[in-house]
């Protein structure tokens, strides 16, 4: 591809060039319509698919915010943590947060990510929640570990679902352009005051909301983030207790204790594939939004793939694999979808990373038969052991999205499921969102509400895929979890910087859509053995050539006109 | 002669479902069926013998009527869509995918030049042609050896269990396969377990790139070498009992029984279905490559098909995925035509007669 090939026109000939801020407006202005312009003959109409919107122009979208107040957390958030809350939940006197039904009783379908195995369509935890926000909500929930696999396919037919939930790490390759070319502006229904009409949805904070702007529009509902990692390394606490491990501190204690521990005769290896840990360790810009790969260094813009820490990281990685202390199962990759919490459950290996919601998830699925079962946390550390310096990620990571196509009723159903999963901690709402049924998937143990097996397949992503509350963690039947959970992130919090874009929607030119694409498999190839480290030095510098220097230089512009991130 | 055309005629209809993934020919070869027809006219025939033949054989091609539109809307039309290798193409211009291709810029030859300038390209094709010479030597002759093998057996019963256990994997799933395979040989599998518990070192066969040809392959005759006797033994079935007999009072032994009768006899078989597996060449099997993959890493794991298909569905830079995937249709055809020359030249029939 020629660099400077124009790039795919966008849905409309807006007069804008690639200007961004100001342009938006007009943009948008002229989005209302007509065919698009073959290339060759417009060849202008770049500007409302790619930069940013900030400032005054994001004012103007974003939705009122009007605090909620239901309850006030135990553990308020800070340094960027979540909101805890751990005392107890007398689920007697919850509170209403949505007295009127909003839905009309229509049907909206949702493709959206499921990590584990999707419980069928007429659960009763689907089918209370569609009672409760008077909308059929039909799923189709897709595996999540390889759903970057699916999304652009499902975005280029003609049988887009009302609503497509997209993860922030998914956007790659030209599914942003997808995103702003197939998705409802939500504007006219959200920004300013019309929020207030969802009062669940005016609590979201407006850094999440901000996160929503694309292309100009406000498009997306999020789901609110704590900006501290969401990666935590989580090891089997009970083991190490019973065997007298101690919980590393440095990254040479890490490989240590991995020796210790392995033990292949014995089926028991030490860990899982660190590597999302150890760009953690070795302070390696985020990987998620490609925004974020860029940071001001020394007055001039730097990806991650550029930095030694980057390589330093993957070294790391690729030695425990080499060294034979990760579980066989993890060379796979995620092309088979390996389950790693049965094996992490069966004693197989006793340390991997993951989101901070398995923290909890694995010790509530494992409560019933397997009692014993500890799972927790381990703080990072820097790559000589000392504090970590960490990258604050996203406000938001996960968006839902409305087709375009939608009628005005959808959209407005839609907002109403919305507006019940987005209830905050101590309403009806959210134990049903959370807990599904009483006595059907959770019970009521010793004063607080203790999930079942049914409860932990059936309440489990899904429906907390459209838009959530302020981010929260709250779980009534393990506070100790949530005490962990929160005093983790705010550690950690103290340790974390933001990268120069941090909290912006950024649309890079489609013409740079795949210049990163391969990156992460390189990475896995060269953590597996595969591929060698001066791969990836190749990759980098043919990055550079193919256009990451001229990419560099079109972040250093949108950089001068809207100033680093708010820090 | 009446007879033979038909049959000709059912053998021009079969070629264009073999070799789907033509490009600008299209419109060619929708031609050159027509003109097929009145190709005979070289062989003395006259202008009105079409008619007079078109009259005579009306119930036949009313027949096929159904058939020849079905392969060209869901085999011709698609074609057309090859438009977009030449494209920098954005499916997500428009909901409609004939609105996208008419407003995707054309970029020329862009793509095959980057795609030929790709190293990732040239490994992906290396690796298909080593798998599919060694799936060539290894899975081929199998198949044929069983079959040889299930049709010595007399007993009914025997051979009626030994036949439902061969085929019984062919209907399980490549991701069943995979699974099975990595629990049995996989780094912490029974294998690898039990060379542990004597003392010796783990094996993990299933993330080796050195070995994965192999381990592929050997999937493959697990899966699918049971299903693939049975076009055999309908070739066996067919040879008249009375040529062993004759051989056997000639003072034939087993073995040349076997090279002299039977051997022939599958001659046919065996070579049409090794031009369709030629020409079949570039596609060694996507599914089971694709979850294995990231196993043994790009370098080993990538061929053609995933090629395409990690650039066209996980990229979504369709245009240079559609550019590779064009290259190949065009390679196998060559490939269909060459490997049929040669069955000619050895004296077969292969796919189609001149």
């Amino acid at each position: 591809m020629t660099p400077n090939a124009a790039p795919s026109p966008s849905g409309s000939p807006g007069p804008s060039r690639r200007g961004f801020l100001a342009s938006t407006a007009v943009a948008t202005a002229a989005v209302a319509g007509g065919m698009p312009l073959l290339a060759a003959c417009g060849g202008a109409d770049k500007g409302s698919r790619e930069g940013t919107t900030s400032g005054k122009d994001a004012k103007r979208l974003l939705p009122a915010y009007v605090a909620g107040n239901v309850v006030t957390p135990d553990i308020p958030s800070k340094n960027g943590s979540s909101m805890g809350f751990t005392a107890k939940l007398d689920v007697a006197t919850l509170k209403t947060s949505v007295p009127r039904k909003l839905g009309k009783g229509g049907k909206v379908t949702v493709m959206s990510p499921f990590w584990g195995s999707p419980p069928k369509q007429d659960n009763p935890y689907y089918t209370s929640m569609n009672a409760l926000t008077g909308v059929d909500v039909r799923w189709r929930n897709q595996d999540g570990t390889t759903y970057d696999q699916k999304l652009g396919a499902v975005l280029a037919s003609s049988d887009v679902p009302d609503v497509v939930v997209v993860p922030g790490w998914n956007m790659m390759g030209k599914i942003p352009s997808a995103v702003i070319s197939k998705f409802a502006d939500l504007g006219p229904y959200l920004s300013g005051d019309g929020v207030k009409d969802y009062p669940n949805l005016a609590a979201i904070p407006t850094d999440a909301w901000q996160r929503s702007l694309f292309g100009g529009k406000l498009m997306g509902l999020p789901m609110p983030a704590s900006y501290v990692t969401n990666i935590v390394p989580l090891y089997r606490q009970d083991v190490f207790q019973r065997e007298g491990y101690r919980v590393p501190t440095s990254p040479d204690e890490f490989t240590a204790l991995c020796k210790d521990i392995t033990n292949a005769r014995a089926k028991r290896w030490a860990c899982g594939d660190m590597k999302w840990t150890a760009f953690n360790i070795w302070g390696v810009f985020p990987g998620s939004d490609k925004p974020l790969w860029w940071n001001l260094v020394d007055g001039k813009l730097v990806n991650r793939v550029e930095t030694d820490a980057y390589l330093e990281a993957l070294e790391w990685t690729r030695k425990l694999f080499a060294a034979g202390y990760v579980h066989p199962d993890f060379k796979l990759g995620k092309s088979q979808a390996t389950d790693p919490s049965a094996k992490f459950a069966a004693g197989e290996f006793l340390i991997y990373n993951n989101d901070i919601s398995s923290w909890y998830g694995q010790r509530a699925s494992q409560a019933t038969q397997n009692p014993d079962f500890r799972i927790w946390g381990m703080d990072l550390f820097g790559p000589d052991g000392g504090d970590p310096t960490l990258w604050a990620a996203e406000p938001a990571g996960i968006f839902a999205f409305v087709n375009k196509k939608a009628p005005e009723s959808v959209v407005r159903d839609v907002l109403a499921v919305a507006n019940v999963t987005a209830a905050p901690y101590g309403t009806k709402e959210w134990m049903m969102t959370n807990y599904g049924v009483e006595g059907t998937h959770y019970t009521i143990k010793n004063g607080v509400p203790v999930k079942n097996d049914r409860g932990n397949n059936e309440v489990n992503n899904a429906f907390v895929m459209i838009a959530s509350p302020a981010s929260t963690l709250a779980h009534p039947d393990f506070p100790d979890i949530t005490e962990g959970q929160v005093a983790w992130q705010q550690k950690m919090g103290g340790f974390t910087r933001k990268t120069s874009f941090w909290g912006l929607q950024i649309t890079e030119p489609s013409r740079y859509a795949n210049l990163a694409s391969n990156f992460e498999q390189l990475e896995d190839d060269i953590a597996r053995g595969h591929k060698k480290i001066s791969d990836m030095q190749r990759a980098v510098s043919d990055w550079k050539r193919q256009g990451g220097d001229k990419l560099r230089d079109w972040y250093r512009k949108l950089l001068d006109e809207n100033g680093p991130a708010a820090n | 002669m009446s007879h033979s055309t038909v049959p000709r005629d059912g053998a021009e209809a079969s070629t264009p479902a073999t070799t789907p993934a033509q490009s600008g020919g299209s419109t060619g070869s929708t031609g050159s069926s027509t003109g097929s027809t009145g190709s005979p006219r070289g062989r003395g025939a006259g202008r009105a013998s079409l008619r007079h033949r078109f009259r005579r054989d009306r119930v036949l091609i009313l027949m096929t009527l159904p058939a020849v539109v079905l392969v060209l809307v869901f085999a011709y039309l698609p074609i057309l869509g090859n438009v977009v290798a030449f494209q920098d193409y954005d499916p997500y211009l428009s909901d409609n995918g004939v609105v996208s291709i008419l407003n995707s810029p054309f970029v020329g030859l862009d793509n095959f030049r980057r795609m030929f300038e790709d190293p990732a390209f040239w490994n992906a094709v290396g690796n298909t042609l080593v798998l599919f010479s060694v799936q060539l030597l290894l899975f081929f002759p199998v198949p044929v050896l069983v079959a040889l093998l299930i049709n010595s057996v007399v007993r009914p019963r025997v051979r009626a269990v030994a036949q439902a256990v061969l085929y019984l994997p062919h209907f399980f799933s490549w991701v069943l396969v995979v699974a099975v395979f990595q629990q049995m040989f996989g780094g912490a599998g029974m294998l690898s377990q039990l060379l542990r518990h004597h003392g010796y070192d783990g094996l993990d066969i299933m993330t080796d790139p050195d070995t994965f040809p192999f381990l592929l392959t050997a999937q493959s005759v697990w899966k699918d070498a049971g299903w693939g006797i049975i076009v055999f033994l309908a070739a066996l079935a067919s040879v008249p009992t009375d040529l062993y007999e004759a051989a056997a009072m000639d003072g034939a032994g087993r073995w040349r029984r076997m090279w002299h009768v039977t051997l022939p006899a599958l001659r046919p078989v065996i070579a049409l279905l090794l031009v369709l597996r030629v020409g079949d060449a570039l596609t060694v099997g996507f599914e089971q490559i694709l979850l294995q993959r990231d196993a043994v890493g790009t370098d080993a794991g990538e061929v053609l098909d995933t090629f395409v298909w990690w650039n066209g569905v996980r990229n979504q830079d369709f245009g240079y995925a559609a550019a590779a995937g064009l290259v190949k249709g065009v390679v196998s055809i060559g490939l269909v035509l060459a490997a049929n020359k040669v069955a000619h030249l050895m004296g077969e029939q292969g796919v189609y007669k001149k």
